[in-house]
C-alpha cells in the first residue's frame, strides 16, 4: 500500500565511503527524480540539498529509514573527521532498508583496489561474505553496477515508499532487476547466435563476444532491456560489456576476449561448454553471405 | 585566530583552516583534501586498454574527460613509437561533441546545485532555489551524449584509432533533436532569451535585459559585491587542444604560446593534517584554469569587456561558466549536423601489446586542463601521472606563493571566501584521486 | 535395454554399406547393392534413407558420434594431457586395425567428394560436429591445466588429425613395415611435444 499523504516520509540519507561520485550523478538522470523525491524526506545527499548538514549528521542527530552507501567501505575512513566505521553502524541500525548502490558498495569494485587488504562492500568482499553490515544482511540490498542506473534505484526506492517486497537473489540484488544478462535486447544478437565476430571495434556488425572481450551473457543486468539514458548502451554502441554488476569486476583485459587454442574460456550462463561448444563450434565453421557482409549495404543490387 | 571549516557538496569533501585577522577577515586560508584512492598506483601493471575503463572512474561528474584523455594518452604513444596512428575526422567530432556536452551538463549542475543556492544563501534570500531544473538540463545534455557512448556516467566507447560507435543518420538526428531541446529549455526556463542573442552580448549592462534565473544569478552576483572580490593571479591557462579551445597562457589580456612539457606539480602545503592534494604549475607558476581561461584565450568580446572593469573576481569567473554552456551549446549543435558518417569510426591501429613508450594526452575538462602521462612496456602500464585542473585552482601553498583558490580569498569574509572558493567549481575526487 | 529391430536393421545398412563403399568403392556401389547384402527390398530401403546422398550424410554423422563418444570418454577420464593424447592415438589406431572401412570411408570418400557433402546437407563442420566438439573439449582443458600451449584452434586440430589420418592412409595403402600399433609411442610423443608448454 502505497503511502498516504498524512503518514511521514522516509527519511533517507546519502552516505559515501570511496567513491567517484559516479552513482550519484546517475541517480540525477532519473526521468522521474521530482516525483521520486516526494516520497522522501532527503536528510542527506552528495548533491542535492538536505534538511541535515554534514556536520549535524556525522554527530548522529538525524532520523533514518533508508540509508543509502556509495563506495568502498573503508573502515579506517572519516567523514567530517568522524569515524565512517561509527557513522555506518549508527544510520544502519536506524535503518530499515539499506542499499548498496553501485558494485564498489556491493562487492568492494573498483576502489577495494585502494586499500585491497581492507576495502569491502557492505556484506561482501568480492564473492565473499564480509562487511561492516553481514550482520544485518537481511535489510541490505545490493543495487551493483558501475555506477549504477538510475532506475534500478527508481524502482528501489519507489518499492519502498509503496511496502513492496522487493526479492533478492544469492547476492542480495533485486531480481526484477538482475534475473537478465546484458546480453538480452543487443541489437547485435544475431551475430552472436551465428558466431560472426566483429573484426574490429567501430563497427555495428558482428559480435563482440569472440575477441572484444564483451561478458554480456555472462553478466547478470538490464542494460539492454532498460537502456541507458533512455536511449542506448555499451553493446549497441560498440562498447564491450564490461561485467560491471557481477563481483569480480573490474577484470583485467577488458577489451579481449581469454581463449584457449581460439576456444573462449568463459561461456554463456549456466551452459555446459561441450553444449556450448558442439553448437558454437560447427555454427563458426558456416559462412552466412548476409551476416558476413555490411548490415546497410548501399551498393547492394535488389 | 584560526576557524576550520568543512566544505562538501564539492564532489567529495575538503576543509579550509582560516588564519583570520583582527576584523575577521581571511589573511591566510590552508586547503586539505583528505580522501585518497591511489587511482595511479591502481594503473600500474594494467593492461594499456584497460585505462579506458579505469580513468573514468577517477571522477563521476567528469569521467568523460578522462576517458579522452586516456585515449589522446595512448595514441600519443603510438605516435611517439613511430606506429602508424590516425583517427577519422567523424571520429574526432565525435569525441569532441561528447566531451563538450559533459561540459555542458557539468555547468548546468553546477548553476543550480551550487551557485543559486549558494547565492541566495549569500544574499539572504528565502526563495528555494529550483535544484531540479539542473539535473533535468543534465540529464537531457547526458541523453544526446549516450547516443553516441552508449551511456553516462562511465562511457568507454573511445579506443585508439577512433570511437566504437557506427551510427547511421536516425541516431544523428535523434541526438540533435535532444540538443534542441535542451536549447529550447535554456532559452525558456533558464536564460529567458534566445540564446544567439544571448551569445551576441558585448557588455555585462545587456544582462539587466534578462527576467530569468540567469539574470537573477547576475543581479545576486553584483549585490553580493562579487564583481569586486575573488580576484586571483589574474593569469590564465588553457591546454587542451579542441575544436572550440585556443591553447595560450593568458597574463592579464597578453596570450603567449605554451608547452606542456613545462607543466610540474608539487605536493599541496598542509602543515598539519595530511592532505592527498598537489599542485599544478607552469615554469614554477599557478595559473588559472577553466572557463574563465578558455574565454580569455578564445577572446570572446563579452567576456574580455567583463575582464576589463572587473578582472579576474569572482563575477568574471561565474559569468564566464555561464557563458560557456551557451558557447558550446552552439557549438556541439554544428558538430552533430555536421558529422560525416560516410566516414570510419576507428582506423585500427597496429595490436597495443606490440608497443613501447610514452605518452601524453590533455583534454579541456569541465574545470580546465587535464593532463594524462603514460609510460607503456609491451603493452602494459609502466606508470600514468594524472593532473587534474583542480590542482591549478586550488592548490595549497605558502604565504609567499599563493595559489589562485588561496589569492581569490585573501581578505575577505569566511562566508564571501567559501562563496568565492566555490567559484573555482572545485571537484574533490579529481584533485586527491 | 533390448533395441528394437527397427534399429538393429539401421545398424545393419551402415555397417554393410561402409563395407561396400570400402571394398567396391563409394560411386561403383548402388542402393541395390547394399539392400541386397542386407536382405531387405530396395523399396523397403528407402523407408531408413531417403537416397544415396542423404545416406553417405548420416554416415559422416554416425562416424564422428562414434569418434566422439570415445574421446569423450578419454577427456573424462582423470588422467593427464599426455596420457589422453596416447589414449586418443590408440583408439585412432585401433579402429583403424578393427574398423577400417569408418576411417577409410572418412578419409577417402568425406574429404575426397565434397561434391557430395556441401550444399546444405553438410555445411562446414556440421556433420562432423560431435567429433570436433570433443576435441575443442581435449584442447581447452589441456590449455586451461596449463599443459598445452595456447594457439590458434586450426593449427593445433591440424597437426593432430592430420597426422593421425596420414598415419592411417599409409597403413592402408600398406606402405607402413611394421604394425601400426608399433607407432602408437612414437607418434603420442610427436604430438605431445609438438603441442605442450615449451
Amino acid at each position: 500500500m502505497p503511502y498516504a499523504s498524512s503518514e511521514k516520509k522516509p527519511a533517507l540519507i546519502w552516505l559515501q565511503g570511496v567513491t567517484c561520485n559516479g552513482n550519484s550523478h546517475s541517480f540525477l538522470n532519473l526521468p522521474y527524480l521530482p516525483q521520486l523525491l516526494e516520497k522522501y524526506e532527503i536528510i542527506y545527499h552528495p548533491l542535492l540539498e538536505g534538511t541535515s548538514t554534514l556536520h549535524e549528521l556525522v554527530l548522529n542527530k538525524a532520523e533514518c529509514d533508508v540509508l543509502i552507501f556509495e563506495g568502498a567501505y573503508d573502515p579506517l575512513m572519516k567523514r567530517h573527521n568522524v569515524s565512517l566505521k561509527d557513522i555506518v553502524t549508527h544510520y544502519a541500525g536506524l535503518a530499515k532498508y539499506i542499499i548498496a548502490a553501485g558494485s564498489c558498495a556491493s562487492f568492494g569494485g573498483m576502489f577495494k583496489a585502494s586499500a585491497p587488504e581492507r576495502n569491502t562492500g557492505l556484506i561482501l568482499n568480492e564473492s565473499e561474505p564480509q562487511g561492516p553490515l553481514l550482520v544485518i544482511k537481511q535489510k541490505v540490498i545490493n543495487l551493483s553496477g558501475c555506477p549504477i542506473h538510475p532506475e534500478w534505484l527508481g524502482f528501489t526506492l519507489t518499492m519502498i515508499a509503496d511496502n513492496r517486497e522487493i526479492p533478492v537473489d544469492e547476492l542480495n540484488r533485486p531480481i526484477e532487476l538482475y534475473s537478465r544478462l546484458a546480453h538480452h535486447g543487443c541489437t547485435r544478437n544475431e551475430y552472436f547466435e551465428w558466431k560472426v565476430d566483429s573484426k574490429a571495434f567501430g563497427l555495428k556488425e558482428g559480435c563482440l563476444f569472440y575477441e572484444q572481450g564483451c561478458r554480456g551473457p555472462m553478466t547478470h543486468a538490464s542494460c539492454n532491456h532498460i537502456l541507458w539514458n533512455e536511449v542506448n548502451s555499451k553493446t549497441r554502441a560498440g562498447t564491450p560489456c564490461f561485467g560491471c554488476t557481477e563481483p569480480d569486476f573490474p577484470r583485467k583485459n577488458l577489451f579481449t576476449t581469454k581463449t584457449n587454442m581460439s576456444i573462449p574460456v568463459d561461456i554463456p550462463v549456466g551452459i555446459s561448454k561441450r553444449s556450448y561448444l558442439a553448437l558454437a563450434g560447427v555454427a563458426k565453421t558456416f559462412h552466412i553471405k548476409r551476416l558476413e557482409g555490411k548490415l546497410i549495404d548501399e551498393k547492394r543490387n535488389n | 585566530m584560526t576557524k576550520k571549516e568543512i566544505i562538501d557538496h564539492i564532489e567529495g569533501e575538503a576543509s579550509i583552516s582560516f588564519d583570520l585577522n583582527e576584523d575577521n577577515h581571511v589573511d591566510f586560508a590552508t586547503i586539505v583534501f583528505p580522501h585518497f584512492r591511489g587511482m595511479e598506483a591502481i594503473l600500474k601493471g594494467k593492461p594499456a586498454l584497460d585505462a579506458l575503463v579505469i580513468t573514468p572512474r577517477v571522477c563521476g561528474i567528469c569521467g568523460h574527460a578522462h576517458l579522452m584523455a586516456t585515449v589522446r594518452a595512448l595514441e600519443s604513444a603510438y605516435a611517439n613509437a613511430g606506429l602508424e596512428i590516425t583517427i577519422s575526422q567523424k571520429a574526432e567530432s565525435t569525441r569532441e561533441l561528447t566531451l563538450a556536452l559533459e561540459i555542458i551538463q557539468n555547468h548546468f549542475k553546477w548553476i543550480y546545485l551550487v551557485i543559486m543556492p549558494e547565492l541566495r544563501k549569500l544574499v539572504k534570500s528565502d526563495e528555494i532555489a529550483p535544484v531540479l531544473k539542473g539535473a533535468f538540463a543534465a540529464s537531457i545534455a547526458t541523453k544526446a551524449l549516450a547516443i553516441f557512448a552508449g551511456q553516462w556516467p562511465h562511457s568507454s566507447y573511445m579506443v585508439p584509432g577512433g570511437v566504437t560507435c557506427d551510427i547511421t543518420h536516425v541516431e544523428r538526428i535523434k541526438a540533435e533533436g535532444y540538443i534542441d531541446e535542451l536549447i529550447r529549455f535554456f532559452e525558456k526556463d533558464s536564460l529567458g532569451m534566445d540564446m544567439e542573442t544571448f551569445l551576441s552580448f558585448e557588455t555585462c549592462n545587456e544582462f539587466s535585459s534578462l527576467d530569468s534565473d540567469i539574470g537573477e544569478i547576475e543581479k545576486m552576483l553584483k549585490e553580493a559585491n562579487m564583481h569586486t572580490l575573488g580576484f586571483a593571479h589574474d593569469r590564465f591557462i588553457t591546454l587542451g587542444k579542441h575544436s572550440f579551445t585556443q591553447i595560450a597562457k593568458g597574463i592579464q589580456t597578453r596570450l603567449t604560446p605554451i608547452e606542456h612539457k613545462f607543466v610540474s606539480t608539487e605536493k599541496a602545503y598542509s602543515p598539519t593534517d595530511m592532505s592527498y592534494a598537489k599542485n599544478a604549475l607552469y615554469k614554477d607558476t599557478y595559473y588559472e584554469a577553466g572557463p574563465l581561461s578558455r574565454a580569455m584565450a578564445n577572446q570572446v568580446p563579452l567576456i574580455k569587456n567583463i575582464h576589463r572593469r572587473f578582472k579576474d573576481s569572482a563575477y568574471s569567473r561565474v559569468i564566464a561558466r555561464i557563458h560557456e554552456t551557451a558557447y558550446l551549446l552552439r557549438h556541439v549543435k554544428n558538430l552533430v549536423q555536421t558529422l560525416d558518417l560516410s566516414e570510419p569510426s576507428v582506423i585500427p591501429p597496429i595490436d597495443i601489446d606490440t608497443l613501447s613508450g610514452e605518452g601524453v594526452g590533455i583534454v579541456e575538462a569541465p574545470r580546465g586542463p587535464l593532463i594524462h602521462r603514460v609510460k607503456i612496456e609491451k603493452g602494459v602500464i609502466q606508470e600514468y601521472e594524472i593532473i587534474t585542473p583542480t590542482q591549478w585552482n586550488i592548490g595549497c601553498s605558502t604565504k609567499d606563493k599563493l595559489t589562485p583558490a588561496q589569492v581569490a580569498m585573501k581578505g575577505n569574509s569566511i562566508s564571501d571566501s567559501l562563496f568565492i572558493f566555490r567559484t573555482f567549481d572545485v571537484c574533490s575526487v579529481c584533485t586527491t584521486h | 535395454m533390448s533395441r528394437k529391430p527397427k534399429e538393429e536393421r539401421r545398424d545393419n545398412i551402415i555397417s554393410s554399406a561402409l563395407k561396400l563403399f570400402s571394398e567396391r568403392g563409394f560411386h561403383i556401389t548402388t542402393i541395390p547393392d547394399i539392400a541386397e547384402k542386407v536382405g531387405m527390398s530396395v523399396g523397403n530401403f528407402y523407408n531408413y534413407f531417403k537416397s544415396k546422398d542423404i545416406l553417405a550424410k548420416e554416415l559422416v554423422v554416425y562416424i564422428s558420434t562414434y569418434l566422439g563418444d570415445e574421446i569423450a570418454k578419454i577427456n573424462d577420464q582423470k588422467i593427464s594431457t599426455k596420457e589422453k593424447v596416447s589414449a586418443i592415438v590408440k583408439m585412432y589406431f585401433k579402429m583403424a586395425r578393427e574398423d577400417p572401412e569408418k576411417i577409410e570411408y572418412f578419409l577417402r570418400v568425406y574429404l575426397s567428394n565434397r561434391e557430395v557433402f556441401g550444399g546444405g546437407g553438410c555445411d562446414g563442420m556440421l556433420c562432423v560436429s560431435p567429433f570436433v566438439t570433443e576435441l575443442m573439449i581435449f584442447f581447452d582443458d589441456g590449455v586451461e591445466q596449463g599443459n598445452l600451449r595456447n594457439q590458434d584452434f586450426f593449427s593445433a586440430f591440424g597437426l593432430f588429425m592430420g597426422y593421425l589420418g596420414g598415419m592411417v592412409f599409409l597403413f592402408g595403402e600398406k606402405i607402413l613395415p611394421k604394425p601400426l600399433n608399433e607407432y602408437e609411442e612414437s607418434i603420442s610423443e610427436n604430438i605431445y611435444n609438438a603441442l605442450r608448454v615449451q
